[in-house]
């Protein structure tokens, strides 16, 4: 049975309101709950779509999501007019969220000017060897994938972390994203430190494998814990510079991944074209073409491995409705909704998280 | 068919819950079209509708399964669905 039947189907569904299950107005009752989700609600108009910019990267890392399948294959298109053409396309058509990525997007910064200039709310996945020019008023991802000698071996750029941190230092668009795979785990305490100390803020990613990938990144359950334990030590330790929760860690750490969790909204798997993601999420690749089947935030993962950073924060956030159920679940989701935006939305700002006990995510078995 | 009371009420009040929900302006309960299409003419998206959604079963003490937000898109609509599940109750 898919995840999505079984959430879905009980043998005798309810119709009325469990008399233990609070009233969500009740739940909005406590004023620090009702401020959080004011805050967050504030942000619900936000609708993305991705964008691969163009074919080529400056380093190239083992495990990379872009050069899995059949899109670094694409013509790339490097018109302004187009991209311009296509930017006011996609707000007619109700986006208002842009995520610039695939394969390094500071390799076009013409293009990113010229989105920027269209469309004023996204936010750019980079490796962060070249510098995005600063009035390009996105928020960047920097993705981290373990300290120097790590980074030399798996991705083949000397020093990165090192010029990372010069290009971004006190940068205000900039958070490191830190990939916990396999084999990194430990080495995240000195690559926090090396961070924090710079003033950089940071959050987390787990390695979500490609399809077909069996290389050593892959994490099992056993990486999997530890990755959980090593987040929340983290998060325990520099709480101001890492952009985190304590749901966080659980939902993106589970031995099951986001799709069997939570039922995952983006087009690649779900059919309905009714509302949300599945209406009007859209993955162009660099011919600026677009393929439904194909769509979400990081095609060509394997779906049952996916617990990816970028598809949590739509994931996860959609799922309002399940974490009603009680004080504790909604304030973890509120508590993700808050870290989500402060990843991504430039000038949002995290708030002390409201709940820090490990909540299973709600309709899943403890995982 | 003259729209019965109970029905007419249950239009004003997802009416004003909707416009309060989203700080709609110049729009009352008696102004609202109960046919507009909430997502195609409004724009309202998935955490909007989930919202509602939540307001509506406290106000009416029913659950309203995620899987059928999409059910949802009209004033009109959800009445119909409010009814159902209150009939269903009974």
């Amino acid at each position: 049975m898919k995840a999505k039947d079984r959430y879905s189907m009980t043998a005798n569904p309810p119709t009325s309101v469990r008399p233990d299950r609070p009233k969500f107005r009740d739940l909005l009752a406590r004023p620090d709950i009702r401020a959080r989700w004011e805050k967050v609600r504030k942000y619900f108009f936000l609708r993305e779509s991705t964008y691969d910019m163009t074919n080529r990267c400056n380093i190239r890392c083992d495990g990379c999501y872009y050069y899995e399948g059949d899109k670094p294959f694409a013509a790339e298109n490097l018109s302004v007019p187009d991209w311009r053409k296509l930017m006011r396309a996609e707000k007619a058509r109700g986006i208002t969220y842009v995520v610039l990525a695939g394969a390094e997007p500071s390799l076009v910064p013409q293009l990113l000017e010229v989105c920027y200039a269209e469309m004023p709310l996204g936010c750019i996945a980079t490796n962060g060897f070249k510098k995005i020019p600063e009035p390009v008023g996105y928020k960047i991802h920097i993705s981290v994938w373990g300290n120097d000698e790590t980074s030399e071996k798996t991705r083949g750029a000397k020093h990165l972390l090192q010029k990372q941190i010069e290009n971004y230092r006190n940068d205000p668009r900039a958070v490191f994203v830190y990939t916990f795979t396999r084999e990194n785990i430990e080495e995240a305490q000195g690559v926090a430190a090396q961070l924090v100390a710079a003033g950089c803020k940071m959050t987390f990613n787990v390695f979500s494998s490609p399809v077909g990938y069996a290389g050593s990144l892959r994490h099992d359950a056993d990486t999997l814990l530890k990755t959980r334990e090593m987040m929340l030590a983290l998060l325990n330790r520099y709480p101001r510079q890492v952009l985190f929760s304590a749901y966080n860690a659980v939902a993106h750490t589970s031995d099951r991944g986001l799709h069997d969790l939570y039922g995952c909204s983006y087009p690649r798997r779900n059919p309905s074209q009714d509302i949300g993601l599945g209406r009007s999420f859209r993955q162009y690749r660099t011919d600026l073409n677009w393929d439904r089947s194909a769509a979400c935030c990081v095609p060509d993962t394997d779906c049952a491995d996916c617990r990816h950073y970028a598809a949590g924060s739509a994931v996860v956030t959609a799922r309002l409705y399940r974490h009603v159920g009680d004080e504790d679940a909604f304030k973890s989701w509120l508590d993700y909704v808050d870290t989500y935006l402060a990843v991504w939305v430039m000038g949002y700002e995290k708030g002390e998280n409201l709940c820090n006990k490990i909540i299973h995510p709600p309709r899943a078995a403890a995982g | 068919m003259p729209v019965n009371i109970e029905l007419k009420a249950i239009h004003r009040r997802v009416a004003e819950i909707i416009i309060d929900e989203l700080k709609l302006e110049d729009v009352t309960p008696d102004t609202f079209n109960p046919e507009m299409d909430l997502v195609d003419e409004l724009g309202i998206d998935s955490m909007d509708l989930a919202t509602i959604a939540l307001v509506l079963q406290d106000e009416y003490k029913i659950v309203i399964d995620e899987d059928d937000y999409p059910r949802l898109k009209t004033v009109r609509l959800i009445c119909e669905y409010i009814e159902d599940k209150i009939a269903t109750r009974h």
